[in-house]
């Protein structure tokens, strides 16, 4: 059975602590860009934490909401690339490859989620920084587009590992560093091709919906309603 | 010979024979026999604890083979050695489940920190100059037990002083028993944001002088009195666990959620509804709900027995709490506070709780006590047990429980004026995190001899006479026993996960070098030849207990701990908040505490509240030199890379200070300058500031960045327990200037007028 990568972000249990883009960076080796860059607004982030501020005191209202690729089955990054570095993988995740890529940008252009982060310069880690970085995950250079790759590494070794061992791949065997930090389980990584996986069970909620889903980019990121508590009723 | 150990042998003949012949001394190979067996490319886990906040996270490190560069008897070279790659939280852990937050996930940034101390060094300049020599760990030892050795034979006790971090277990118990047996006084804990009140309260009305364990995922009602319990108060991993399966977690059941605070927290942005307190009052408002609860009789339960007996008046229903007496001090009207009585009431499983800023008044105890009482009356139900309970006690005496009595802004006075001969400083920054009105920087700058066990040099250490550069957390033995966020007994323990990177030695191991040294009754005292050994001699009596691992003798049971990383206790089936709710009632009782708060700083010339709170991400400070926490955007603001204020939009509009303008904070202790934020979650007579920037000294990526809020505080403390009261000082604030000399860095939004040079590649 093939797999389909998918990802649940309930914004219900979602409390905006940002451990999701710390174990980001590290699991795949983001840099940062310190001050001055960030003021310009070159910063990387493959999964960023957004928030709505509703109202005025004493009733403001804040919503958090997690954005991230949504590895869009028809992917508007992916047709505009001049050098196929955006690509579909069999898997249904939404590819970038490095080598290919020649920075036209075009690609961040038309992702709507502007999740995509172009590298203005080449990453500095200033020594023995360079010792946290990830084997597993290629430090990329200046002039490159990056984002979220579903920690395609960790994909690909649970299933050569599956393989080598000539089983099935379990639900629950692997996820993505954002979803393994996330303490309220407001991140489910998963399945979506295996009918019984919780990520598979939580895309049909009567909560799901998906970001900006009128354009037809079919995500295979599925965010959860939040709930509320309207006089006295809890719904 | 064992082939592994002839390929050893042979591989560190030739060694010697190729350095022998190199001529780049900078380039040469050291070794390349590796300490341990890591198979090149495969990763191997490791257990760890987290050390970068108090709440005692367990850790899996994930450790691969890589190239470190790294100097070796003073030859720079490259050599093959496990690597810390990535953290995350310990499946086997009680508290955190397997999962870590974004703090304790820039663990690995602390391990691998450019500026850290490489190996000793002593003062050659002027105190706080900087200037330091690097000197051998043979002569370093040899300096300080000279030291140590003269002062013995003084008949002085208070020669001797010990300030630290507050810690528990082994590590606090090996520091007290080498002060106990020197005949120095007893160390002092200190950090800005210490927990003191809520333990004298927690003693008080539960009996129990700890932290609360709280078990949300079965609650239905939650109202939180300023605790930033998602965030930055006590266990927020564990609390964050329980707050999902709040949430989601049941079939057709979903918990309100309110939050009662002055300026609105990561933690009060989830509430489902969101309380505006005047500060210092949070107390009453707790009594006002309890008052409505007991006069309409909502409840069964209405004595709430021993913490009720805290509050004057309880018995009698709380005569002067009524609604509208309680809306005329909180601001709170007298309508929502019925309606909550009513909703809390009539909801299953309710809890009440307190942390944060109601603590830091000058009435934080009532504050505190009110709140606790309210828990007793809600929080009864039977069948799904407390939702506050306490951690129990680990059923051995391996870990050493910290004396309320000895932490706080009182015992530093009490240091600063006991004038010592000799400091040994270890992870805590008084200098930086103490008003500068307690007038610390000056008391430490007249003690002889200062010996710092810091990782980094930052304003404390930078006076210090000689510096002995612990291990980086990842790197030593460590054991910890988490105060909260468990219900069952956890004590953890962690074997160094990679070796030392640099010349350092863990400050366990050095202070019982010198116990062996000065001999006589400190050596007698601390036996153990290393912290290893003293660990497991602390462990081994936990085998007969009925726990986490069978084993059936101490050789089996030991590596199992380790492996685990650490041992949990059996459930004992009794809560420990139920012995609580029954235990016998305190002889004092609240009733002499002080209720109304008071502020430094008269209304009329400071016309704010002035509220510091913890930042997420930097913390009391402690953990600004590391670039992740930096440039994380803290998520209410996006702001990184700065500090700033947040100030109400109206307030804002009235004072003509518009979003990114400089502003001067003005105490009656002192000012500072930072941009300005405006923003609808805080209150209009309050200005808040996060704390952690404004290190003169801390690293490369901390120093000389946005500004301070501790360093402008009155030095006004709760007076029962001497805790610094953070949130009791009155401000003015000043437009004085533009965005462009403000430097606020948004992620989003941007930044105009920041200056900035063209960049080239």
């Amino acid at each position: 059975m093939s797999h389909k990568w998918g990802l649940v972000v309930d914004l219900d249990r979602c409390t905006g602590c940002e451990a999701c883009v710390v174990a980001c960076h590290s699991e795949n080796n983001i840099p940062t860009a310190g001050e001055d860059q960030a003021a310009r607004g070159r910063t990387i982030q493959w999964i960023r934490v957004e928030r709505t501020w509703e109202g005025d005191f004493p009733n403001p209202k804040v919503r958090f909401q997690p954005v991230l690729c949504q590895q869009c089955d028809a992917a508007p990054c992916e047709p505009v690339c001049p050098t196929y570095a955006s690509y579909h993988t069999e898997e249904g995740l939404n590819g970038q490859v490095y080598n290919r890529c020649i920075g036209t940008r075009f690609c961040a252009n038309a992702c709507p989620y502007t999740v995509r982060s172009f590298n203005f310069f080449n990453p500095k880690w200033e020594k023995p920084l360079n010792l946290q970085l990830n084997p597993d995950v290629s430090v990329r250079s200046v002039g490159i587009m990056e984002k979220c790759t579903f920690c395609v590494q960790r994909i690909k070794s649970a299933e050569i590992q599956a393989k080598a061992e000539r089983r099935e791949l379990k639900d629950g065997e692997f996820t993505t560093a954002c979803a393994q930090s996330c303490a309220s389980k407001a991140l489910v990584f998963g399945d979506l091709n295996d009918p019984n996986s919780e990520v598979a069970r939580m895309a049909n909620s009567d909560r799901a919906t998906k970001l900006l889903g009128d354009l037809g980019t079919k995500p295979n990121v599925t965010y959860l309603e939040r709930g509320n508590w309207q006089d006295g009723t809890n719904s | 010979m064992e082939r592994r150990n002839f390929l050893k042998i042979s591989a560190l003949t030739g060694v010697a024979a190729t350095l022998d012949a190199c001529h780049a001394p900078d380039k040469q190979l050291i070794r390349f026999v590796q300490e341990e067996y890591l198979v090149p490319g495969i990763a191997t886990i490791k257990p760890g604890i987290c050390t970068l906040c108090s709440a005692g996270c367990g850790l899996e490190v994930r450790v691969m083979q890589g190239d470190a560069e790294v100097v070796r008897n003073g030859q720079t070279g490259i050599i093959k050695m496990g690597l810390a790659k990535k953290l995350e939280g310990n499946p086997r852990s009680p508290v955190n489940k397997g999962k870590l937050c974004a703090r304790g996930q820039a663990g690995l940034q602390v391990l691998y920190n450019p500026d850290r101390i490489t190996h000793p060094i002593k003062r050659t300049g002027a105190r706080g100059s900087g200037e330091f020599q690097e000197i051998s760990w043979d002569d370093a030892i040899k300096e300080i037990s000279s030291h140590l050795s003269t002062l013995q034979t003084s008949k002085s006790t208070n020669v001797l002083a010990f300030l630290a971090r507050p810690l528990r277990g082994q590590r606090r118990e090996l520091i007290e028993k080498f002060l106990k047996s020197f005949g120095a006084p007893h160390a002092v804990w200190y950090e800005p944001f210490d927990e003191a009140v809520l333990r004298q309260a927690n003693l008080l009305s539960f009996g129990h002088a700890a932290l609360p364990t709280l078990n949300l995922g079965q609650a239905d009602y939650v109202i939180s009195f300023g605790a930033d319990f998602l965030g930055t108060w006590n266990s927020p991993v564990s609390q964050s666990i329980g707050y999902g399966v709040m949430r989601q977690g049941w079939a057709g059941r979903r918990a309100k959620f309110v939050q009662v605070e002055s300026r609105m927290s990561q933690t009060g942005a989830n509430a489902d509804e969101w309380i505006a307190c005047r500060p210092g009052t949070e107390g009453a408002l707790a009594l006002g709900i309890a008052h409505v609860i007991l006069s309409e009789k909502l409840t069964p339960h209405a004595t709430a027995s021993r913490t009720g007996a805290q509050i004057a008046g309880w018995a009698a229903g709380l005569p002067e709490y009524a609604p509208q007496e309680v809306e005329k001090q909180t601001g709170v009207s007298a309508t929502v506070i019925t309606r909550l009585a009513h909703e809390i009431a009539r909801s299953g499983s309710a809890t009440a709780f307190i942390g944060g800023a109601p603590l830091a008044q000058t009435n934080g105890l009532f504050n505190a006590l009110a709140v606790n009482a309210l828990e007793s009356l809600v929080d009864t139900n039977h069948e799904t047990g407390p939702i506050l309970s306490f951690t129990p006690d680990v059923p051995t005496n391996v870990a050493v429980k910290p004396d309320p009595s000895q932490s706080g802004l009182a015992s530093l006075a009490a240091l600063a004026k006991s004038t010592p001969q000799m400091l040994l400083l270890y992870d805590a920054n008084p200098i930086y995190s103490a008003p500068a009105a307690t007038k610390i920087r000056e008391a430490i700058a007249k003690i002889p001899y200062i010996v710092s066990f810091g990782s980094f040099i930052d304003e404390t250490s930078a006076q210090a006479d000689l510096i002995l550069p612990d291990n980086a957390p990842l790197e030593q033995w460590l054991d910890g026993e988490p105060e909260s966020g468990s219900t069952q007994a956890f004590v953890s323990v962690a074997p160094p996960a990679v070796a030392p990177l640099h010349n350092t030695r863990p400050m366990t191991d050095v202070l019982l070098g010198l116990a062996h040294q000065l001999g006589g009754e400190v050596a007698k005292a601390l036996l153990w030849t290393s912290f290893d050994a003293m660990l497991k001699a602390a462990f081994i009596p936990l085998r007969t207990h009925a726990g986490s691992i069978n084993a059936k003798t101490d050789d089996e049971f030991w590596p199992a701990v380790q492996k685990d990383g650490g041992w949990v206790g059996a459930s004992t089936g009794v809560s420990p908040a139920a012995q609580a709710h029954s235990g016998a009632a305190p002889s004092k009782t609240a009733s002499d505490v002080k209720r109304e708060p008071e502020f430094a700083g008269s209304a009329s010339d400071f016309p704010f509240y002035f509220q510091p709170y913890v930042s997420p991400s930097l913390g009391d400070g402690s953990t600004a030199n590391l670039p992740w926490m930096q440039e994380l955007p803290d998520v209410l603001t996006t702001a990184m890379w700065s500090s700033w204020v947040e100030i109400n939009q109206k307030t804002g509009t009235r004072l003509g200070i518009q979003q990114g303008d400089l502003v001067e904070i003005q105490s009656a202790q002192g000012s500072l300058r930072v941009p300005a934020v405006l923003s609808p979650g805080i209150a209009p007579d309050l200005v808040a500031m996060p704390t952690g920037q404004g290190h003169e000294d801390f690293g490369r990526f901390a120093s000389e960045r946005g500004a301070n809020p501790l360093a402008i505080l009155a030095p006004v403390t709760e007076e029962s327990t001497g805790s610094l009261a953070w949130a009791a000082t009155r401000v003015k604030i000043t437009r004085v200037g533009g965005p462009e000399q403000a430097k606020l860095v948004l992620f989003s939004g941007g930044l105009s007028g920041f200056p900035h040079e063209e960049e080239s590649r």
